[in-house]
């Protein structure tokens, strides 16, 4: 099984140095080929209907955090907005 | 047809629905307010937290299925679709794949005079993500507000059924009628409350479907027209030229009117769709399907063709009393209870009615219009109670204030005078005050009839019955 | 016996009683942290002044005659990937090294409803993804019967406190033996409770559909109380189950008279050492004398359920920790131009390998081309492990196996094989896979021996039943013992 790390990786937004590479790509081969061992079953994945989920009435609640609160973690806010690097050109 | 091509186009519609609170948290689903205020740790994708699902949402959603003849899922499943954006927090949008709540429905629509039924692939629930601001003040930077994160939305997807830029936006509008008639969606279009993604392609008679591209940020109905006919004629002179259509997803550029690449199918989106884990099987009984169906009103779609079909009135009127939800509950009235022409009612209704309501910025229920109200009218009118241009003024009254038609009448003295005697005499007297119009008529110049009767209207104040009054003076006349 | 090495149970009495006070008890619990920490390793985080504060008041509770929860006063320490309003939660990652929740995780709620005095935050493997709490950006946690050993993981802060007594008790997290792991490796008593009987609001996901909280204690009738407070249905969480639970503690009876126990043939065979198989198949032995009937059993699809539970909680994980991208809270990379170039670089820096090594892996099971391959499979193989389970206890009470298939290994002896590593959980996976409770209890051992869990494993909601094999098991043989520091 050969994995295009770089391209799963690109997905995943994790950059691999090329000095990691070859080691990463042993060990997902490794590991994907441990997990290889599983028999085919064929059969559909549908939704359980035994786990049925109760579900949340439609009832606003006043907020119980500042935006201060809820911002004070982040790396870069101004004007009580996250800022990131530009996203369009 | 355009240009010797048929046209095959599909819609991704995606609409906010009015709930009080957001899909998957207790936040208000509230619009326009200050940046980042109607947030908490769910919708901000803290870590830790986790999603609970709003069960109108689903009620919605199974309405919106109802009212596009859909098959409802009584279970199905939540899904993650899995990107990276700084408008959307948990770098994945909760939506569904595989088993949608609602599939395989239609939806009439009237092209022309002719009913079209556009297929509906699918409905299903998602969250909505937050928005991005920009400015060159900002210094290569954009700012994020997380207000909009987790407001309920359903994607409604079409079949590739549409033909043409305007019957899309028929299709659109139609759409837009429905969800404010079972009031699940607030329709603000300049809120975004609806958007859609617009799937176009070409292809010549007979010949195989051409390759289809996809066609982001269209957020008006105006602008899905523009930006069809835009993609069209792309397409086409791509083709003409001897070129191919690539499958890609562009963005359409409103202010600029074109649309750009923004990535091939070879770049397309990996989303690595997988169940939702942290929410369980969403299970509806059939009595719950059941009971949304039964509110299920007589929507706007059926109501314009029955208005066209059985009342015979104009497809503009038509389609206009029928998107309102109260224009077309007060005609629907008038014309159950009353006996009057259906055409009576509405040109009431379209017309001085509606421009009122226009110019005030008011609603049916600030006035004391009725429809008990505008059944009275119109058969005062029709008996000849009142004339034309008193009820005119009847309704003006009722506009503003609520009384007795009867009373109005009177007050402004409008009953018109129908007595033969009375209107024998009047016709005499403006006869002999007027010898050379009746010279006139006699030698042969007819339209002296429509002056002398003119002048007997004058004479009784407007109070005269027009029609007896021009066959009293014909038969003095001859 | 000195004060820190007392069970929850004892001390729940003493403070009753008037014979200790809570601040009296925090000040020795803190004073023993002083003493051995530098040894253990345990926290990532102390917080002794809010603790003592936290003490304070319950005395002054106490002192008004309220009635208190048998925990209240206890010092707790918290694994590091539960949220704490106020109170950094690292997961013992880069990526949240100065990450302070505004919010409390519901069992911290309860936890802090109940009276319970919070010690801080104790050191896990990064983002619980690993077997020996060596993946911690911060520190490496030490087995207190071996420093030289591992404690096991990923809540190998929170077993090597409770075995050094720097806790009472402990709350760890178990997604494929998290909890039970440590808890064997540290000589004490970890329980994984069925999925959806504890809330998850608040715990840092790994898995979701995997991931429970529940408590690390030396004796079973501690773990028995501690899960009574944190136990029950959360609105905040659509997976918590509606259920209402016993008081575990007050119904423990120590009664195994006509307990039907299945020993599994999978879980003995090849892998498991020789001293664990022997330990355990006494530990049955003993069970059995006391009044248990044994009985040989099959789960055929043992083999598969590595493969089927590194495969979900790998692709839940990629999904889970895509949130961490440098714009809302945690690391965010010094330098890097563009969005697409920040997103990396804060992730391939706030990340360590292991949480990349699960990242690149659920990412690839559900790419494009591979879901049915690997994702599909490993779900329908769930179904199946979870359906030979259910077989199993229409004929048995309780299921017994080792915990783990070895004793604690060395410090760095598995960390360039990844494949080794996860072997270690081959035991403990199948229960997440099921979502059953499950319970590991100290093996009798000799002195010089490192400690040997039993692994009880019950049906949904089965809590009581175990807790009370494990509590006739622990009457026999002693249970804990205190390592030498």
């Amino acid at each position: 099984m050969d994995i295009d790390i770089r391209h799963i990786a690109k997905l995943a937004r994790l950059e691999i140095a090329d000095s990691e590479l070859a080691q990463f790509e042993q060990q997902m081969k490794n590991i994907v080929g441990m997990v290889e061992n599983m028999p085919d079953i064929s059969d559909e994945l549908k939704p359980d209907p035994n786990t049925p989920m109760r579900l949340r009435e439609d009832k606003a609640q006043a907020n119980k955090f500042t935006r201060e609160e809820l911002m004070k973690n982040a790396p870069s806010v101004k004007a009580g907005c996250l800022v990131v690097p530009k996203t369009v050109e | 047809m355009v240009k010797g091509y048929e046209v095959v186009i599909g819609l991704e519609t995606h609409a906010e629905l009015s709930t009080d609170s957001k899909i998957y948290c207790s936040c208000p689903n509230r619009f326009g307010l200050e940046v980042n205020s109607q947030v908490c740790p769910v919708c901000m994708g803290m870590p830790g937290t986790l999603p609970t699902l709003n069960e109108k949402v689903v009620d919605y959603a199974i309405k919106m299925g109802h009212a596009l003849n859909c098959t409802i899922n009584p279970v199905c499943k939540q899904d993650r679709k899995n990107y990276f954006y700084p408008d959307l927090p948990k770098a994945y949008q909760i939506s569904q794949a595989d088993v949608p709540l609602c599939e395989n429905g239609y939806v009439d629509i009237l092209v022309d005079g002719q009913t079209r039924r556009i297929g509906i692939t699918r409905i299903h629930i998602e969250e909505d993500a937050g928005k991005l601001l920009h400015s060159d003040k900002f210094n290569g930077a954009s700012l994020v507000d997380l207000n909009r994160c987790g407001v309920p939305l359903i994607e409604i997807v079409s079949e590739p059924d549409l033909k043409s830029s305007a019957e899309a936006k028929i299709y659109l509008e139609t759409l837009k009628s429905i969800l404010k008639y079972l009031d699940i969606c607030d329709c603000k279009m300049q809120e975004g409350s609806i958007r859609c993604d617009v799937n176009v392609s070409v292809h010549k008679p007979g010949e195989p479907l051409g390759t289809r591209t996809e066609m982001k940020n269209v957020n008006s109905f105006s602008a899905a027209v523009r930006g069809i006919d835009y993609e069209i004629n792309r397409q086409i002179e791509l083709l003409e030229a001897g070129g191919t259509v690539t499958q890609e997803t562009r963005r359409w550029d409103d202010v600029k009117g074109v649309s750009t690449s923004m990535r091939s199918k070879e770049d397309a989106q990996d989303y690595r769709y997988f169940p939702e884990p942290d929410l369980l099987t969403i299970v509806v009984e059939p009595e719950r399907i059941a009971a949304l169906k039964e509110q299920i009103p007589e929507l706007p779609n059926a109501k314009l063709m029955r208005y066209v079909k059985e009342y015979g009135i104009t497809l503009k009127e038509a389609t206009f009393v029928s998107e309102s939800v109260e224009l077309a509950a007060l005609f629907d009235e008038c014309t159950q209870k009353g006996s009057g022409a259906p055409k009576s009612y509405i040109s009431w209704i379209v017309g001085d009615l509606v421009k009122y309501l226009n110019d005030t910025g008011k609603s049916i229920a600030d006035t004391a219009i009725t429809a008990d109200k505008l059944i009275e009218l119109v058969k005062v009118i029709d008996d000849k109670t009142i004339s034309n241009a008193g009820g005119k003024k009847v309704f003006a009254v009722l506009l503003e204030e609520d009384k007795p038609i009867k009373d109005i009448i009177s007050q402004l003295g409008l009953s018109q005078v129908s007595d033969a005697a009375v209107l024998e005499k009047i016709a005499d007297e403006v006869l002999a005050a007027n010898e050379k119009s009746v010279t006139d008529y006699k030698n042969g110049k007819t339209n002296a009839l429509g002056y002398l009767v003119g002048q007997c209207m004058k004479a009784s104040k407007g109070k005269a019955n027009p029609g007896m009054m021009r066959d009293i003076i014909t038969k003095k006349l001859s | 016996m000195a004060i820190y090495e007392k069970s929850a149970a004892e001390l729940s009495a003493m403070l009753d009683k008037k014979e200790i006070s809570s601040a009296e008890l925090t000040k020795e619990i803190f004073s023993r942290i002083n003493a051995v920490e530098d040894k253990v390793c345990a926290y990532v985080t102390l917080d002794e002044e809010n603790a003592l504060a936290q003490a304070a008041e319950i005395d002054r509770r106490r002192a008004a005659g309220e009635k208190l929860s048998p925990i209240a006063g206890l010092p707790i320490g918290i694994k590091d990937n539960i949220s704490t309003k106020g109170l950094r939660t690292t997961c013992s990652s880069r990526m949240l090294e100065n990450y302070v929740p505004p919010f409390d995780a519901s069992v911290m709620t309860k936890l802090r409803g109940a009276g319970a005095v919070i010690t801080g935050k104790l050191n896990m493997d990064e983002f619980a993804m690993g077997s020996s709490t060596e993946t911690s950006y911060f520190k490496k946690t030490r087995n207190p019967f071996d420093t030289e050993r591992i404690p096991g993981g990923s809540s190998g802060g929170s077993a090597a406190a409770v075995a050094a007594c720097e806790a009472v008790m402990a709350l760890g997290s178990d997604t494929g033996g998290s909890i039970r792991q440590p808890a064997s490796y540290c000589g004490t008593v970890g329980l994984k409770p069925t999925y959806g009987a504890v809330s998850r609001y608040g715990l840092v996901a790994f898995a979701s559909s995997l991931d429970q909280i529940g408590p690390i204690a030396r004796t079973v009738e501690d773990a028995a109380m501690l899960l009574s407070v944190i136990c029950g249905h959360d609105k905040m969480d659509a997976t918590s189950a509606y259920r209402e639970y016993p008081d575990f503690a007050a119904q423990l009876n120590g009664n195994v008279s006509g307990l039907k126990i299945g020993i599994p043939d999978e879980y003995f065979g090849e892998g498991i050492d020789d001293e664990v198989r022997d330990a355990v198949m006494n530990a049955a032995a003993e069970l059995e004398k006391n009044g248990a009937v044994l009985k040989r059993i099959s789960l055929p699809s043992t083999d598969y359920a590595l493969s089927s539970y590194y495969i979900i909680s790998s692709a839940e994980a990629s999904s889970n920790l895509a949130r961490f991208d440098g714009v809302k809270y945690g690391y965010r990379a010094e330098e890097y131009d563009g969005l697409v170039d920040m997103y990396e670089k804060t992730r391939s820096q706030g990340f360590g390998a292991e949480v990349k090594r699960r990242i690149m892996l659920g990412t690839f099971v559900l790419s494009s081309g591979f879901f049915d391959a690997y994702y599909k499979k490993a779900k329908l193989l769930q179904r199946r492990i979870s359906a030979e389970f259910t077989e199993a206890f229409k004929d048995v009470d309780v299921i017994a196996a080792p915990t783990v298939p070895s004793t604690a290994f060395k410090i760095g002896e598995n960390m360039d094989d990844p494949l080794k590593m996860y072997a270690t959980d081959i035991c403990t996976v199948t229960v997440n896979i099921a979502g059953l409770p499950a319970i590991s209890v100290p093996c009798a051992r000799k002195s010089s021996q490192l400690p040997i869990g039993l692994q009880l494993i019950g049906g949904r909601f089965a809590e009581q039943t175990l807790l009370n094999t494990a509590y006739a098991y622990e009457k026999i043989i002693g249970g804990y013992c205190l390592p030498e520091l």
